[in-house]
């Protein structure tokens, strides 16, 4: 579905990702870990089009998306969270989901000045799928606050369902548990297999591993921007180099 | 005639560049735009006409004073309404309104105090030319070339060799790093508004005697200053001084040459030009995009 | 649900209040013989219309423009000049004058969006200036220069409105109709990405915005909206002369816009009544005009940082609090 290859980012004579490959396959999780600055957002970065790789490829249903900006990269179907929540803090819980759906309406400028049938009946439609979404993740009773007004945790929730909003195939999640507490964790790990379901797959960047070795179908794990080893959870959770670098690294 | 008009040229460039340095010495001290740096050299010529022209105090003594009082007016600013508007997390767009805002009040208040005529400061030598390679050269235009030299020499060793520049510069780069080594970033902060607003008011007087006082003097100046401050690149004190020397030069010109109604448009478009083409200016000072 | 239609309902109601007091206001002015009250409401309208345009760029999409007075001179100029040449109706060379307004909005947004604010204001001062300046001293004297230029009125249907009161209801009906599509757009798509763009650009553009066109857009709609209440400028006057289109009126735009209220349906309504009716009852005292100016836009900027409908709201706010605790 996703998969990159060779991706190689530098920032002067600094090296971010190290000839980085990867795959993301059809309704699974794939997680990614590594100690903090192995290039983890950074590589998120690329594939959600904030920068463009210098070397690789990155391709997605077939077709080389590396070079596009970030809101063509959500339009091709590919959202994504922030590490750090990234909200429109003023406007309503309901409005920044429907924000999150804008690649998705139709409705053209005259439509919007106007107040067409057509728009009015859009905007409609999108109310209440934006109502669903938020049913989905649980805060569909917070619809109407500003959402610089919500917990830490369900903050990370909306930015979440706003994601969901643009119909992705594939969402990216930027240590989506920090700051959740574990009753929170739990329900994101539920969420999480929800959203699958869906037929949404899943790249997940996540420090709590405990939670990761319960979601990821298949890890990757990065350090010093280059990959260092991939399987199955347990295969990683029991492979020396990774060890290594985690001990190494504290 | 091309002499005259370079000299010309140059004694509005050197205005020009004073208005900038100002510009940048702010902007690199807090990161804002200053609109009041234009009426503030209206108040500055008001202020020396009055002094010198009304008082009869000796001008070097004129100078001095509203040098001071002028730094005391930029300090006071800065920390009675910037700062506290920083303080309460307004949003920098407000800040820079509330310059206008200080601006409209320094414009009309002058013309309320000094009336809506222009008004001719008396000259300052006895010698009303001198000769400089054969040609005419009118004293105080000489003197506002010369006089804008020794200030941007000054403040340049004033910022790189003194400890008070060095903190400056220090709290302008990096104000929480400077505060850890002990820099007074808040008064630092408000040093580069008071000298900005002293050199803006020094420029006044420099151009008051060749042009006429007059409420309006400062505002089109400090636009145009804008200009200079771009082209030489935002923040570049040399930069500032270049700009404002292509500026005049460009506009003097262009009124020789072409039409005098020209000249403002002239200066304009080379602002829109080098804010869209090349925004970091001759001096490629950092990127002032998004 | 109950409760949220009993209040559309008693808005509606509410409006419609208004709207009648609208309509017989003439009636009303013309009894009391009045009629100097005409010439400042017809400036209400039009200065609501350019605020409104001007609220779209900087209180919705967050962009700052010093240079608005040029739109407002692009769609007088635009409409009083191809009016003359071509005695197209009026009320299109208006239309067609905000278009080009449009178009040229967007020709200075395309490089002007990819500066940061700061900056962005000394483009657009700059652009107001170029303006002023071709108005000012144009080629062939085509605007008329520092003379001026005379120009028709409205004429709709062979019926011409040639005063202040015949312009009242052409007035009225175009603030309906362009505060009806500023707040249909604002509560779109596009609405909601200008306001997305304000709060959070790099969020918006991950959202599946085009940050850069959508700024295009907002300074064209708010360039049609300036124009159009240019164009009623130079057709309600009948004289038109660059100084109206100074710098100084741009930032007129702006402190009427702070005044009332950014982001908001009713701000520029606010902000271009009660400045133009302090106007009035200042005139006398027009030396000090810039210096109150000067201090309205402190003291919205230092005290009241919602302006007067924000502040209103808080007071509406805390008035219905007090209701719900006595109940």
């Amino acid at each position: 579905m996703l998969k990159v290859k060779n991706v190689t980012l530098r920032f002067g004579g600094l090296v971010a990702n190290n000839d980085v490959s990867m795959e993301v396959r059809d309704g699974k999780i794939t997680g990614l870990i590594g100690p903090n600055g192995a290039g983890k957002t950074t590589f998120f970065n690329c594939i959600s089009g904030v920068y463009t790789p210098n070397e690789g490829k990155i391709i997605f249903e077939g077709k080389e998306i590396q070079g596009y900006r970030p809101y063509q990269i959500n339009k091709a179907g590919i959202s994504r969270t922030y590490q750090i929540i990234n909200l429109f803090k003023k406007m309503k819980v309901y409005e920044n989901v429907i924000v999150g759906m804008h690649s998705r309406l139709n409705s053209s400028v005259t439509d919007s000045l106007f107040k067409t049938k057509k728009e009015r009946e859009e905007e409609k439609k999108a109310y209440e799928k934006a109502l669903g979404l938020l049913d989905f993740v649980g805060l569909l009773e917070l619809k109407d606050e500003p959402a610089g007004s919500l917990s830490y945790g369900k903050q990370r929730l909306l930015e979440i369902c706003r994601a969901l909003a643009s119909d992705p195939k594939i969402l990216l999640l930027d240590e989506p548990a920090a700051g959740m507490n574990a009753t929170e964790k739990n329900e994101l790990d539920l969420l999480c297999k929800k959203i699958v379901e869906r037929g949404v797959s899943i790249l997940i960047i996540e420090h709590d591993m405990k939670l990761m070795m319960g979601l990821a179908d298949y890890m990757y794990v990065l350090n010093y921007g280059k990959l260092l080893a991939e399987g199955a959870p347990l295969e990683i959770q029991n492979n020396p180099a990774v060890i290594e670098a985690y001990l190494g690294g504290e | 005639m091309i002499i005259q008009i370079l000299v010309s040229g140059l004694v509005l460039g050197c205005v020009y560049g004073l208005i900038a340095l100002g510009y940048s010495l702010i902007y690199k001290a807090s990161g804002m735009l200053n609109f009041t740096q234009g009426d503030i050299l209206t108040l500055g010529a008001f202020l020396g006409y009055t002094f010198y022209g009304v008082f009869h105090i000796p001008f070097i003594l004129t100078v001095i004073i509203v040098f001071i009082i002028m730094l005391g007016f930029g300090m006071v600013l800065e920390k009675g309404i910037i700062s506290k508007l920083v303080a309460k997390g307004t949003l920098p767009i407000y800040t820079v309104l509330a310059t206008i805002a200080v601006s409209y009040i320094i414009q009309n208040g002058s013309m309320l105090v000094w009336g809506t005529q222009s008004i001719n400061f008396p000259r300052i030598f006895h010698v009303t030319n001198i000769k400089i390679l054969g040609v005419n050269i009118q004293t105080e235009a000489f003197v506002c070339i010369l006089v804008s030299m020794i200030c941007m020499v000054s403040l340049h060793i004033f910022m790189k060799h003194t400890r008070f520049g060095t903190s400056m510069r220090a709290a302008a780069m990096d104000p929480l790093a400077a505060r850890s080594l002990g820099i007074n970033v808040s008064l630092a902060t408000g040093l580069t508004w008071g000298i900005s607003a002293a050199v803006a008011a020094l420029a006044g007087m420099l151009i008051g005697p060749l042009y006429g006082v007059y409420t309006t003097l400062g505002a089109t100046i400090g636009r145009k200053g804008f200009a200079s401050a771009v082209m030489g690149g935002y923040g570049n004190m040399y930069g500032a001084m270049l700009g404002g020397a292509i500026l005049g030069l460009v506009e003097t010109f262009t009124s020789a040459y072409i039409s005098s109604s020209y000249k403002d448009l002239v200066a304009y478009i080379l602002l829109i030009t080098f804010l869209f083409i090349k925004p970091t200016g001759i001096f490629n000072e950092r990127a002032i995009q998004d | 649900m109950n409760l949220r239609l009993k209040n559309a309902i008693s808005n509606r109601k509410k409006d419609l209040i208004i709207l009648l007091v609208l309509l017989l206001m003439p009636v009303f002015l013309n009894v009391i013989h009045f009629e100097y009250a005409f010439t400042i409401v017809s400036f209400i309208f039009i200065y609501i219309i350019a605020v409104s345009g001007l609220d779209i760029v900087f209180g919705y999409s967050g962009q700052i423009s010093l240079g608005h007075a040029a739109f407002f001179a692009i769609g007088a100029y635009g409409s009083a000049i191809l009016h003359k040449y071509t005695h197209i109706p009026v009320i299109l060379t208006m239309i067609i004058a905000a278009f080009l307004a449009a178009v040229i909005g967007a020709g200075l947004a395309y490089p002007a969006s990819k500066l940061v604010f700061h900056f962005l204001s000394l483009a657009t001062i700059a652009f107001g200036e170029i303006v002023y300046q071709l108005v000012a001293q144009s080629p062939y004297e085509i605007t008329g220069n520092f003379t001026g230029f005379f120009t028709d009125s409205v004429s709709i249907f062979g019926y011409k409105l040639n005063t202040y009161s015949k312009f009242y209801y052409f007035g009225l009906f175009s603030v309906l109709v362009f505060l009806l599509m500023k707040n249909n757009l604002i509560k779109s798509k596009v609405g909601r990405a200008f306001i997305a763009i304000r709060e959070n650009s790099h969020a918006a553009d991950g959202m599946g915005i085009n940050v850069r066109n959508y700024k295009i857009l907002a300074f064209a709609i708010s360039a049609f909206f300036t124009a159009f209440a240019g164009g009623m400028y130079a057709h309600c006057v009948k004289f038109i002369s660059p100084d109206t289109f100074m710098y100084k009126q741009s930032v007129m735009f702006l402190t009427m816009l702070l005044f009332g209220g950014t982001a908001s349906r009713f701000g520029p309504i606010f902000g271009a009544v009660s400045v133009l009716i302090l106007n009035e009852a200042l005139r006398a005292t027009e030396k000090y005009q810039l210096l109150i100016y000067g201090v309205l836009l402190l003291i919205v900027i230092v005290v009241l940082p919602g302006g007067l409908y924000g502040a209103y709201q808080d007071v509406a706010v805390k008035f219905k609090k007090k209701g719900v605790n006595k109940c």
